[in-house]
């Protein structure tokens, strides 16, 4: 397996205001494809993907990817780890405001080990034009798509979305989703996908709905669609 | 109002920002109230000692003595205060003093530790040699080879700043002293001594009128007023020295340091538009938010103003101590006045509260929707530096953000000029004092020794060359010594400030600190008169000798004798090369090319701790500004941070990319704060000329540029070290959750 979890806990507060974020979680995921998680606001995903990411640590557990433990591993090895193997896309993109779009994706290039062609990247993702332009003239699903591209410029094995279409309208989200269908497609790329829009799960391999820091289901997608098909 | 349980939890969590913006407040004002403290102290002593002890309005010598019954007659005739004080200069080998027989009406003495005489065979000493030199009352002391015990020491009015000679600049309080002795005592150790005449004026005394008077029957030899006298006038020029320190530092220190301030709390302000936003939605009054973010920024003001009050009470007296030291062992009482305190405190707190408050209207003056989406400020346009260059993105992205945030980066920018400055400034006072050393007597001529003799002569000494030495004054009575040298003269310096030689037969020449006392050029008409006679001279100045030491006019004997009235062949100075073998008794000063020098290295030795402590508040004023803005920069780019930290940046690209952009700014803060430095002490060395009639050439040596940019360089780095755990703390996780929000 390319992503397995086993007995995820997380804490958040302490004594009786305790809150567990992450209750037990057991996973796993293959290499390459699409995975949609699911869950209404509070129900642990997003602290999920930043465990997966290297964002934050366990509280007990273990999470593996690609064969690394991840658990426990020190900010300095965190980091590195990220930078090896982790594409984020937020909601609210988290561009850089003072770098133009070639230069986010650059900013990216330039500490990756292995980087993708930031020009090529733009071409896939149809910012060939708005290279030049900064964050705040473009709009909200142009900017979600330099997130991608900056999160996919490092070439990494896993590209981790959170409500990456939360921020976007319809269109906008579309065109988003086609995006990322392409790059798992054409690179390759395991992804997972938070969200708590049901229909996305439409474009996923395996879609896993999760409850109050526990997983309530996990399923293969038995009728996976294009992004053009679904009805967001 | 509930809303003001946010202070404690605020101010805690902007305890870094609290914290040196207090700091910095109270170290620009502390550099104010101590500067204030001693000069206030020492001219408020200043006064009240010269009124009990009766200080002189003046001093003059006579060719003919005035006898008991004159005096009594002259005193009641132009309503005057007139004495007869005798003394005797002596020389016992390894000191020499000045002895005295006590006065009765003028200049009295205040004995400062022992008793007054009792006996024949005691003495008191002058204070400040007896603490130099550890002498204590019990003490015995060979005086005119005699043996005497010191019962006690003394303060006089007119030596609280000890000078042996007038024409001294430095006290010298190794080496002489003054004495008193009984009445009895001195008369049969010394007979009538050096007699000299002390006057105080009544209030409706026409002064011109006496001194005629005075020249008519008793022909007067010399005359000193008191504001010539600068053992007394430098008590209170030395105390309007500190006082002018106190003003410029008010001026320049405070007033950048609160604007820097304000503009931190601006911003601060500013990133918190988001809840401002949020309790104008909920119904919050204008009134009511300005209220209580005005109170936020008034804590640095009164946190600091409230402290440096404290320290300044505390550190008053030891400060006041360090401003006493060119002094006699004076005992002024240093405090900080009430109002002053007062003015300390509020003056900062009300102009952080003010900027507050304007901030917020500002702010509540935008909409609603763009203060919750926290875009207020934020919507100024991109700085399309650099766009297409194929620079680093990180070396981009350094630019960019100066470029796009001068007010942060003037901010910063104005820590490090301050830093630099003040460092500067203590580093030129320092060259420019020892300038003086070095330079003065260059500025005199080739001479080695200059021997000033107490009375005229006519045979032409042994070897050397022959001056005429008189001091003479213009109408507001500030001295001068008018001076003849013969044309072909080749030691003292002849070279005008338009590079020619003196022609001294043809004209009079002034000295370029004359020329700055008397408002004068060449080709100006120059009005003196005699201060015996008080009869009036003028003359053509024809040009000015680079001379920042001494005031003088200097003309041919020939034509300084048509002034004088004295025969053109005497003289009462010797220039010479080497040492002379001259009757010691007819020397009332020499001058050697180690004066200036000496005299300079102990007004540094004085000034050092006061430099010093200058220079160390400058460190903490650089590190605690630099602090607190690259604090705000980190604060407010801790989304790009923890961006960059989610991209997997690690701390240390981070800090080289966020952080290392301030870089840029520091050789300019640098180079225009030792620029302002320099202009600063090039105004100080200007006041100087007024306050203490020398001309210190305002100097900064490559040395100390280097040495100011080394130090300013490390309070930066150091700044920055403190901060790096700042980029190791931000957490990831919360900023992106700030953004979202």
């Amino acid at each position: 397996m390319f992503i397995e979890i086993q007995n995820a806990k997380k804490r958040y507060g302490t004594g009786e205001a305790a809150v567990y974020a992450l209750d037990g979680v057991d996973f796993s995921l293959e290499r390459g494809k699409v995975c949609v998680i699911l869950g209404p606001s509070g129900s642990g995903k997003s602290t999920l993907l930043n465990m997966i990411g290297g964002l934050d640590s366990l509280d007990e557990g273990e999470i593996t990817v690609d064969g690394e433990r991840i658990t426990g591993l020190s900010p300095k090895a965190l980091t590195a780890y990220r930078k090896r193997n982790i594409g984020f896309v937020f909601q609210f993109y988290n561009l850089i405001p003072d770098l133009t779009v070639e230069e986010n994706v650059q900013v990216v290039e330039e500490i990756a080990q292995a980087p993708l062609d930031t020009g090529e990247i733009l071409r896939a993702l149809d910012l060939e034009k708005y290279r030049y332009r900064f964050p705040r003239e473009l709009s909200g699903g142009q900017q979600q798509r330099v997130a991608i591209a900056r999160a996919m410029v490092k070439n990494p094995k896993l590209l981790l979305c959170d409500e990456l279409t939360g921020a976007l309208d319809t269109r906008s989200s579309r065109s988003v989703l086609t995006f990322v269908e392409k790059i798992n497609r054409q690179y390759g790329t395991t992804t997972l996908i938070i969200t708590h829009n049901e229909a996305i799960a439409g474009i996923a391999d395996t879609v896993v709905r999760i409850r109050d820091g526990k997983i309530a289901s996990c399923e293969e997608n038995g009728v996976k669609r294009s992004a053009d098909e679904i009805e967001l | 109002m509930k809303l003001n349980r946010r202070y404690t939890r605020s101010i805690r969590a902007n305890l870094a920002f609290y914290i040196s913006a207090s700091v910095l407040t109270m170290v620009t004002l502390l550099l104010f109230y101590l500067f204030y403290i001693a000069g206030t102290g020492i001219n408020a002593y200043g006064d009240s000692f010269f009124e009990t002890y009766r200080v002189e309005d003046a001093n003059f010598a006579t060719y003919q003595q005035i006898g008991d019954e004159e005096i009594r007659a002259l005193e009641e005739r132009y309503g005057v205060t007139l004495e007869k004080e005798r003394f005797a200069n002596v020389d016992d080998g390894a000191y020499h003093e000045r002895v005295f027989r006590p006065n009765e009406k003028i200049d009295l003495y205040q004995v400062q530790e022992g008793r007054d005489l009792s006996a024949d065979d005691e003495v008191l000493l002058s204070a400040g040699y007896a603490e130099e030199n550890g002498v204590k009352p019990g003490d015995k002391i060979q005086i005119h080879g005699k043996q005497y015990t010191v019962a006690g020491t003394f303060l006089r009015p007119d030596y609280l700043y000890l000078l042996e000679n007038l024409t001294d600049d430095y006290k010298n309080v190794s080496t002489f002293f003054l004495a008193y002795m009984t009445p009895e005592e001195f008369d049969a150790q010394f007979g009538d001594g050096t007699v000299n005449y002390k006057v105080i004026y009544g209030a409706d005394t026409d002064q011109e009128d006496f001194r005629l008077a005075i020249n008519d029957a008793y022909y007067m030899a010399s005359y000193l007023p008191a504001q010539a006298n600068t053992r007394i006038t430098f008590v209170h020029e030395q105390a309007d020295m500190f006082l002018l320190m106190a003003w410029v530092m008010l001026v320049v220190m405070p007033f950048i340091t609160v604007a820097l301030i304000s503009i931190l709390i601006g911003r601060k302000i500013r990133s918190e538009q988001k809840l401002i936003g949020t309790l104008s939605a909920l119904g919050y009054e204008k009134g009511k938010l300005m209220r209580h973010y005005s109170l936020f920024a008034a804590i640095p003001g009164i946190v600091g103003g409230v402290l440096t009050a404290a320290a300044a009470l505390a550190l008053a007296e030891p400060f006041g101590r360090f401003g006493l030291a060119d002094y006699e062992p004076m005992r002024p009482a240093f405090s900080l006045p009430l109002w002053v305190a007062v003015a300390g405190i509020l003056i900062p707190t009300l102009i952080y509260w003010g900027c507050a408050m304007l901030r917020v209207r500002r702010l509540l003056k935008k909409d609603t929707v763009q203060l919750l989406g926290g875009q207020v400020g934020n919507d100024g346009k991109n700085h399309r530096i650099l766009v297409k260059s194929s620079m680093k993105v990180r070396q981009k992205y350094a630019l960019r953000t100066l470029a796009a945030n001068p007010g942060r980066s003037f901010v910063i920018f104005l820590g490090i000029f301050l830093g630099a400055m003040i460092v500067a400034f203590a580093f030129s006072f320092i060259d420019s004092v020892k300038a003086v050393g070095d330079q003065a007597h260059g500025e005199f001529g080739t001479f080695r020794y200059e021997y000033i003799l107490n009375s005229l002569q006519q045979e032409a000494p042994e070897r050397g060359e022959e001056m005429t030495v008189l001091a003479y004054e213009d109408d507001n009575a500030v001295r001068f010594s008018l001076m003849g040298l013969d044309p072909d003269a080749t030691l003292w310096n002849l070279q005008t400030t338009d590079g020619q030689r003196a022609d001294l037969e043809k004209g009079y020449y002034i000295s370029t600190l004359a020329a700055a006392m008397y408002d004068l050029k060449a080709g100006d008409t120059f009005t003196f008169r005699n201060i015996a006679t008080l009869e009036s001279y003028s003359v053509t100045v024809s040009g000015v000798i680079k001379n920042g030491y001494q005031s003088y006019l200097l003309s041919s004997r020939e034509n300084v004798a048509e002034i004088t009235g004295l025969d053109a062949k005497a003289y009462n100075a010797v220039l010479t090369d080497e040492a002379l073998d001259i009757d010691s008794d007819l020397v009332t000063e020499v001058i050697t090319s180690d004066t200036y020098h000496n005299q300079m290295e102990n007004l540094l030795k004085s000034m050092g701790a006061v430099i010093y402590a200058l220079m160390v508040i400058g460190v903490i004023i650089c590190i605690a500004s630099l602090y607190a803005t690259v604090n705000m920069m980190l604060s407010e780019n801790s989304h790009n941070i923890s961006m960059l930290k989610v991209l997997g940046y690690d701390n240390r690209r981070i800090n080289a990319m966020v952080i290392r952009a301030n870089h840029l700014l520091l050789i300019p803060g640098i180079v225009l704060g030792i620029a302002a430095a320099y202009g600063i002490m090039v105004w100080y060395c200007r006041e100087f000329v007024e306050v203490e009639r020398i001309m210190i050439p305002a100097t900064l040596r490559t040395g100390s540029v280097l040495l100011t940019a080394a130090i300013t360089a490390a309070c930066y780095f150091l700044s920055l070290l403190l901060l790096r755990r700042k980029v190791d703390q931000t957490d990831m996780i919360q900023a992106l959750k700030d953004n979202r929000e």
